[in-house]
């Protein structure tokens, strides 16, 4: 039987009322995926049986707290070396533009047949949906929310930047290296002009990382340009310019996996990752509640002797063992426990667990380990609430980095960051990330 | 190897320098956010074997920079300020090997036997040489700590500063007095005075930046270490520590305009697009100033040719015995008294200020994808002096002043060059490792030639250098950092190079045709980078010749450095090649013997050590009796 449907007034308008309300509802749910990725803590924070706000974990009752502590600063504080103060569980809302361009592409984004690519990707959090263990390329997808962080912002200045190298056992400082770091998204960009992109951008970079050192003198005026590709499967460009020797070099990548300046650092491990999508084997590995570095820097005792500027900034101080933890508070907050393996047999690490901040995508606790599987770096990055820092970083919606420690368990060693990140683009103009800049500002 | 110790006063003196480095109070870094004032104070202590104390150098240097912000269009102006002084004591605590003291009376080989200077033959009247005003004393014979006289050339060499002995001494290229040798930034270009310039930028709407520095400085092309094939606008003092030293505490500033256009990304047509674009212009208007190659008398003259110049214009001023000399076969000769004027050097023609004396360079250098690219043009003067024959002198048997052909009577000149050349980068993802190219085609450049008439003769030369970077772990020796593999190797190749065989041996140009040095650096870090062994080879393939030099640096703290280190050479040190003697300027009183039918001014092919087998050395094998440990002590501020 052939039944004739003549449209009437009545089920066009029922009709036109079933789009809208499945747009309705499909707009809805997207933006329940906003809320959730960006304001974990609007309707509740987490909580932990006998966590307190004001409280301290030290030796005597970190093994209360064990499921909320990751098993290195676990290990720190059974030790002794360290304590956790416990503070109240803010919200880091990152910056509306980056919240409003997630909105606009929620769903359009897919990973590509391979890791390192990805489609679809203008500017925002690319997966804003909570991870599904089921999912095999969830900790890749983790990744990218990572990468395509509103980490630094579009652009902003670590000036100055401090790091002491300490021997972890006698607490001597062996050296201390004062640096200036700069941050340029090219793409992605979604507050300052001009946006999305950095034009002409001929190697479609994404984004570029120059640093300088200012004291002591024998790596005074190094330099150090990294230049990311958009497509994650390129190789950094990196070039370094040696004051000694007045040239600009170009880097290997292995250089880029060797300690930068004899620090316990990596180039490599910069802001948590610094490297390629592509170069690890992404595993995401649940979804836990736990104390992370997440503090407002102007409620903190903070060191008066490191810095001192006209505009009465000072840095955050360091104590515990060998002088290698921050002193600062530490909240309760959802993370996502990511681990990265890395693709090159001969990379001298053997896999880094991360654990990500849910609501900023920074990552404010590594652990590493080398070949053999033994536990050998630990990396604290202490995120510092934008509002209750520099006046100009105020409103600015960066998670600002503020303080790092990466400690060598195996050779009782650290090196400690002391920052005065500034989110201003004034002081990272896209004329500084070009090679001929290391030149010119060489001398 | 073996070491010998002078005295032990000398050592005290080394180590006690170096210890009250650590001890002196310094300031600490005046620092106002837009001033600078650092600076280090150095003490560096060098033992040569056989010699003893070979470098007592203490040094304060001081940097000064003054940022004065955006001043009408001129945008980030500032002024940067560099001195330095350095007070050498090794020539008055080693001063009979280069003070004062150094020297003596020298022998010199003949047919006849050994002679004292001045008792050689002189069979004309016009031969022979007043030995009061040519004394045989405060000499040593040419090149005698490398090799023997071996029946050829030789002479002696005056070798105390120019105040003491002033025989030898070119005027205005190679007449240090004691203090310009102890003193050595305190002179008449007040090289106490570094680098002293202003940088300042102009910033166009369309983003572009033209960059300027004018003043005193040092402008660096170029891509690689050690060799320069570029990097040759500033000369540089090779009598600091031969090749050895970083180049930039050797290059020798000059007073240049430096411009860059800094155009950054610049996309030259649709789909074709530089990642980074600059255009460079130098101007150097300074006056004239050739390498410091060492006076004879410093512990490091390069290819010993200070001693060959020295040597050789006081043969000019004064007369002086050479061995071997007449009658001359590859058996020996008799040593021979020659008059004033009539052989050695004349004079240096230093090209005096004029704008047609000034040097100008243009580069493009940029970014294309993975590529780093550099196109450069210069025209300046050869830093290396040329020696140019066939001015007028004494016939040694008729007493007629004329210029004869391939007599060994020169003039120092310092020919025009016209360079082009390039660079690039280039980072092998599959291999992992960095590539440097770079290389230069000059054309004015001159060579001793004893083929010629005026004994020198022309060539273009192309030259490059190819260069690999990369980071190797190697467990065994270090688990948790690799380490640094830096080869290089330079090619040279004298494209209208000339060289015969002859009755005794080849005549022609000294140096090679082609040749290649190769270089490798392996550097370590232990203790987070504090504690850095490394060690630099190099190789002179023709030559046969090697340097290995192992180091290892302490950073004891952030201000106090010490570095010791060793520079020994392995290989074949002086080689021979066609010395003149059999030239016959004289005709035909110079005939050589064995020789049939000879021609004026045609050389036989008479071969010994002196003085154009240092080109065939090359500055590794001319080195190689000068192994040597250093240590240096650096205190910065």
């Amino acid at each position: 039987m052939n039944i004739k449907f003549k449209p009437t007034a009545l089920s066009q308008c029922l009709a036109a009322g079933l789009v809208a309300g499945m747009f309705a509802a499909q707009v809805q749910a997207n933006e329940d995926v906003i809320q959730n990725s960006f304001f974990p803590y609007k309707n509740e924070v987490p909580s932990h049986d006998g966590l307190s706000v004001g409280m301290t974990i030290d030796q005597s009752n970190v093994a209360q707290f064990k499921e909320v502590i990751d098993p290195a600063f676990y290990t720190f504080i059974e030790n002794g070396w360290t304590s956790i103060t416990v503070g109240e569980t803010t919200s880091f809302g990152l910056n509306e533009g980056y919240v409003d361009a997630t909105r606009s592409s929620v769903g359009k984004v897919s990973l590509g047949e391979q890791v390192g690519e990805i489609n679809g990707w203008q500017a925002g959090r690319p997966f804003p949906q909570e991870p599904d263990a089921n999912d095999p390329r969830a900790g890749e997808k983790l990744a990218w929310n990572y990468k395509y962080g509103y980490n630094w912002g579009d652009s902003a200045a670590i000036s100055p930047f401090y790091w002491k190298y300490r021997d972890m056992n006698s607490g001597k400082v062996e050296r201390t290296i004062k640096f200036n770091f700069h941050f340029l998204n090219f793409k992605g960009r979604v507050n300052q002009e001009p946006v999305p992109e950095i034009t002409p951008n001929p190697s479609d970079l994404f984004r570029a990382i120059y640093l300088q050192v200012l004291d002591p003198a024998d790596v005074r005026n190094t330099q150090l340009l990294i230049h990311r590709a958009s497509d994650d499967l390129k190789r950094d460009n990196s070039w370094l310019y040696l004051g000694f020797q007045r040239r600009v070099r170009r880097l290997a990548t292995g250089q880029v996996t060797d300690a930068f300046l004899g620090s316990d650092l990596m180039i490599e491990d910069f802001e948590g990752y610094n490297g390629r999508i592509s170069d690890m084997n992404w595993t995401y590995k649940g979804t836990r509640d736990m104390l992370m570095p997440f503090y407002n820097h102007n409620d903190l005792e903070l060191d008066t002797e490191t810095h001192q500027d006209s505009d009465g900034y000072q840095v955050v101080a360091f104590s515990g063992q060998g002088g290698c933890f921050p002193n600062i508070t530490w909240q309760l907050r959802k993370v996502y426990e990511v681990e990265s393996v890395p693709v090159d047999e001969s990379h001298p690490l053997s896999k880094r667990v991360h654990f990500v901040d849910a609501q900023t995508f920074t990552i404010p606790r590594t652990v590493s380990y080398d070949r053999r599987g033994s536990m050998w770096k630990t990396f604290t990055i202490g995120q510092a609430h934008p509002d209750y820092h520099l006046p100009k970083n105020k409103g600015t919606g960066v998670s600002i980095d503020d303080s790092f420690s990466m400690i060598d368990v195996q050779a009782s060693h650290c090196t400690t960051g002391q920052f005065k990140g500034q989110v201003d683009p004034e002081m990272s103009p896209p004329q500084m990330f070009n090679v001929q800049h290391l030149r010119a500002t060489g001398s | 190897m073996q070491t010998k110790i002078k005295g032990l006063r000398f050592w005290c003196c080394a180590l006690a320098g170096s210890a009250s480095l650590a001890l002196i109070p310094m300031t600490t870094t005046v620092a106002a956010e837009d001033t600078r004032v650092n600076g280090y104070v150095e003490n560096a202590t060098y033992g040569r074997e056989g010699v003893g104390l070979s470098k007592f150098r203490n040094t304060l240097q001081m940097e000064l920079e003054k940022q004065a912000g955006n001043v009408g269009i001129f945008n980030n102006l500032k002024f940067n300020a560099t001195l330095r002084g350095s007070y050498d004591g090794v020539y008055d605590l080693n001063d009979d090997e280069y003070g004062r003291n150094a020297g003596g009376a020298v022998q010199l080989e003949g047919t006849q036997g050994f002679v004292p200077h001045g008792g050689g033959i002189a069979p004309t009247p016009f031969l022979g040489f007043d030995i009061n005003e040519n004394p045989n004393d405060g000499m040593v014979v040419l090149g005698e700590h490398l090799h023997s006289q071996d029946n050829g050339v030789a002479f002696g060499v005056p070798v105390r500063p120019c105040d003491k002995d002033d025989r030898g001494c070119i005027q205005g290229y190679l007449d240090k007095d004691s203090n310009e040798l102890r003193f050595s930034e305190f002179n008449d270009r007040a090289d106490f005075i570094r680098e002293l310039y202003a940088d300042f930028d102009i910033n166009f709407d369309n983003g572009n930046i033209l960059s300027t520095r004018l003043g005193k400085q040092q402008v660096i092309w170029g891509r690689t270490d050690l060799f320069r094939v570029l990097d040759v606008i500033n000369p540089v003092d090779y009598s600091r520590n031969n090749i050895y030293d970083e180049l930039e505490d050797i290059r020798i500033p000059m007073w240049i305009l430096r411009t860059d256009y800094r155009m950054g990304p610049t996309e030259v047509f649709d789909g074709f697009a530089f990642d980074d674009l600059n255009f460079q212009m130098v101007w150097n208007f300074d006056k004239f100033r050739p390498h410091d190659i060492g006076q004879c008398g410093q512990p490091n003259v390069i290819l010993d040719a200070g001693c060959f110049f020295r040597g050789m214009n006081n043969l000019w001023e004064n007369g002086g015995t050479v061995a071997n000399f007449a009658g001359a076969t590859p058996d020996g000769g008799l040593a021979t008294d020659f008059g004033p004027g009539q052989i050695g050097i004349r004079k240096a023609h230093m090209p005096s200020w004029s704008l047609a004396n000034t040097q100008l360079g243009l580069k493009m250098e940029g970014v294309y994808g993975d590529l780093g690219f550099s196109l450069n043009a210069l025209t300046y003067r050869s830093q290396l002096p040329s020696l140019r024959g066939g001015i007028p002198a004494q016939n040694g048997f008729t007493g007629e002043t004329a210029v004869f052909p391939s007599l060994i009577a020169f003039d120092i000149h310092f020919p025009r060059v016209n360079l082009v050349g390039g660079s690039l980068d280039y980072y092998s993802q599959g291999i992992d490792t960095v590539f440097r190219v770079e290389t230069s085609y000059t054309s004015g450049e001159e060579f001793a030639n004893t083929l010629r008439k005026e004994l020198y003769s022309e060539s273009d030369v192309l030259r490059y250098v190819v260069g690999a970077d990369k980071s190797i772990f190697i467990p065994a020796l270090n688990e948790n950092q690799a380490f640094l593999f830096s080869g290089q190797i330079f090619g040279q190749h004298i494209l209208d190079h000339e060289r015969e065989q002859r009755t005794y041996g080849e005549a022609g140009i000294p140096d090679y045709e082609h040749n290649w040095t190769a270089t490798l650096l392996i550097q370590g870090f232990y203790m987070n980078g504090r504690v850095t062994p490394k060690v630099i080879t190099a190789h002179d393939f023709r030559a046969q010749a090697t340097a290995i030099a192992p180091s290892v640096d302490w950073l004891v703290n952030d201000q106090f450095k010490l570095s010791l280190g060793g520079n020994f050479k392995v290989g074949t040190g002086a080689r021979k090649f066609d010395d003149c003697r059999s030239c016959n300027p004289w005709d035909p009183f110079t005939q050589t013997p064995g020789v049939a039918g000879q021609q004026p001014g045609e050389s036989a092919g008479l071969s010994s050590y002196e003085p154009l087998g240092r080109f065939k050395s090359g500055p590794i094998g001319m080195a190689q009796k000068e192994d040597e440990i250093q240590l240096t002590a650096r205190y910065s501020f």
